[in-house]
């Protein structure tokens, strides 16, 4: 589904110095994979989720979806790929504070070009309630604890029916027990709806859960 | 549409979380679009008062004056510089021509009145009994002079209601009383109604003294006139009629010695100046505008770095720049428009507090124009900030904290 082919993301330091975060990266995540891209912080494992989650650009190499290529594709088109095929789920859950639940929920469905064949607001109820949040949908998420807003941000990132699930550290704020709330959550969509998901940890018992571990150090894989 | 709804829904639902800063925001285009519209709203009162003023007097008045008065439509810098002055012989001379029906020949002079103690200013309109037809007055309390009057040179005068007051306290009580001008006593005939006016440079004709031009030639001994005013009649163009007197004139003098103005010219000239006048007050006030629009800018830019993060989420699922982009040129419009709609009730407000004192009035023009130009300085003064936001990196945004 996705191939990354010698992809290279360096940046001129301030002191013109050149750092590299991803040295000659090539990867493919196949359809349907539970995968994991472990490696300590600094490891360049968060930029190499952003380049696989189109939010950043390589420096160097190609990046195809599909088999299409989309290293070359413009700013819209790029946007377009973000909003319908990627959902991302951060460490920080990065929800917009002042919307409510459900206004977050539904933030990729104001910003699609692509026609929707369901009811939007119907569809977000619909997770709110799959996740057990149907009471907190007009709470806004500075009033909900992290589980809850992890599992919001997650509803969000389903919102699209995206192909893939992007989750960067996604239980690296909450507790032992919400952590693992998220993870089986994140397990269930895999296994029943077969939606590919990649996990970028630190962590390597929550690395080991996938079935496929990608290790990253200095910017290359092991 | 569905999304620009949404950007708009959520602006205002910022205003409201801020609403002391949205309201600091929007004051500088508050104050310049109250400042505009109110001084628009008095060039149009003003412009009103004078058209008012001139129907007051009535139409096809057509008034000869030495000097070139009027050049290119407006006041000549050498008016009155003319030698001439008009004389019984030119009065004569324009009573044959066929198209003016009235010939009221016009001495006039700023004068002090007094009745022993008191005295108040007041202007002398010296001149024929027809002077009172030609320019539609009417008394309240007495008569007007006659043409027995002009020949007798009787001592009287026809006063206007304010000075009546004036000196007399109540303008019925002034019937028969003497007024003293220059040492000269005058019996009061009759007290006209109020003709308005007085006042933003307008002749207060409400203080005018009116007597016969034989009466005046006390004041006045080599019997000259200030001015002709001719009435044409109804039946021929102003046009003509002017061409008449002029023929007729020229005879005894050149060109340029006198001029021949009708009420719609006098009216230009006038409302030439002090549109000029109201044009560069409006300007001045227009900058506060532009201030404004600086101030608009300035708490956008703001916006936009505490709001680099929520940029970078909504790009990060799928927000294209111009999404961005909209999303903070809607809020900077909405800002100006409030700001304008807000400066456009205040200048309301004190428009129809003023009409008490003054025709100032707001027209659908000035709604306009308050509301475009506000609209024009949001977008001009919020692309900037916008485009900021929208050429944000989704990386490092998502990345701020």
């Amino acid at each position: 589904m996705i191939k990354l082919k010698n992809v290279n993301k360096s940046y001129k330091l301030d002191d013109d110095v050149i750092f590299t975060a991803v040295k000659d990266v090539s990867l493919e995540i196949k359809q349907g994979e539970f995968t994991s891209i472990i490696g300590p912080s600094g490891s360049g494992k968060s930029t190499l989720m952003h380049i696989i989650g189109l939010l950043d650009q390589p420096t160097r190499g190609s990046i195809s979806i599909d088999d299409k290529d989309v290293s070359k594709l413009n700013d819209n088109e790029l946007s377009s790929l973000r909003n319908t095929f990627v959902g991302f789920v951060f460490q920080q859950f990065n929800l917009i504070n002042k919307l409510t639940v459900l206004e977050n929920i539904l933030i990729p469905t104001i910003y699609t070009r692509s026609t929707l064949t369901y009811d939007p607001l119907e569809k977000a109820r619909y997770l709110l309630k799959r996740f057990g949040l149907e009471t907190k949908e007009k709470s806004f998420p500075n009033k909900i604890s992290g589980g809850q807003q992890q599992r919001v941000a997650i509803a969000r990132a389903l919102i699209m029916n995206p192909k893939l699930i992007l989750a960067d550290e996604p239980t690296g704020n909450l507790d032992t027990k919400s952590g693992a709330e998220i993870l089986k959550l994140l397990h269930e969509l895999h296994d029943n709806e077969k939606i590919t998901i990649v996990i970028v940890t630190h962590d390597p018992n929550i690395a080991k859960q996938a079935k496929r571990i990608i290790e990253i150090r200095d910017g290359e894989i092991q | 549409m569905n999304h620009f709804i949404f950007v708009l829904k959520s602006a205002f639902e910022d205003f409201s979380r801020n609403k002391g800063r949205t309201f600091l925001t929007s004051l500088g285009i508050v104050i310049g679009v109250l400042s505009v519209v109110i001084l628009i709203a008095f060039g149009l009162g003003l412009k009103k008062y004078i058209n008012d003023q001139f129907q007051s007097l009535g139409s096809n008045i057509i008034r000869v004056v030495p000097g070139q008065i009027l050049k290119g439509g407006s006041f000549s810098a050498s008016s009155g510089m003319s030698t001439i002055r008009f004389d019984s012989r030119d009065v004569l001379k324009l009573q044959r021509v066929k198209s003016a029906s009235y010939v009221i020949p016009i001495v006039t002079r700023a004068i002090a009145v007094s009745i022993g103690k008191g005295t108040e200013p007041a202007t002398l309109y010296a001149s024929t009994h027809d002077i009172f037809l030609a320019l539609n007055l009417k008394t309240r309390f007495g008569n007007i002079f006659t043409k027995t009057d002009l020949e007798k040179r009787s001592k009287i005068a026809v006063i206007g209601p304010k000075i009546a007051a004036k000196l007399f306290g109540t303008e019925d009580a002034a019937l028969g009383k003497i007024i003293k001008i220059d040492s000269q006593n005058f019996r009061v005939q009759g007290v006209l109604e109020s003709k308005g006016g007085g006042g933003f440079g307008g002749p207060d004709l409400d203080s005018f003294i009116y007597m016969p031009h034989t009466t005046a030639q006390v004041f006045n001994p080599d019997k000259k006139f200030y001015a002709i005013i001719v009435k044409s009649s109804s039946d021929v163009s102003i046009t003509t009629a002017k061409d008449e007197i002029k023929t007729a004139l020229l005879k005894r003098y050149k060109e340029d010695d006198f001029s021949v103005i009708d009420q719609a010219e006098l009216l230009g000239a006038i409302e030439g100046i002090f549109g000029m006048l109201n044009t560069v007050l409006v300007a001045i006030a227009a900058v506060s505008l532009v201030v404004g629009g600086i101030g608009i800018m300035n708490i956008m830019y703001v916006t936009v770095t505490e709001r680099i993060k929520e940029i970078g989420i909504r790009r990060a699922l799928g927000a294209r720049k111009a999404d961005v982009l909209l999303q903070f040129l809607v809020e900077s419009v909405a800002l100006s428009i409030l700001g304008g709609l807000l400066g456009l009730g205040l200048a309301y407000l004190i428009v129809f507090f003023l009409q008490a004192f003054f025709p100032a009035y707001i027209d659908v023009n000035s709604v306009i124009l308050a509301l475009g130009v506000s609209s024009v300085i949001g977008v001009v003064f919020g692309v900037f900030p916008a485009k900021k936001a929208a050429d944000l990196s989704p990386i490092d945004a998502i990345r701020n904290e």
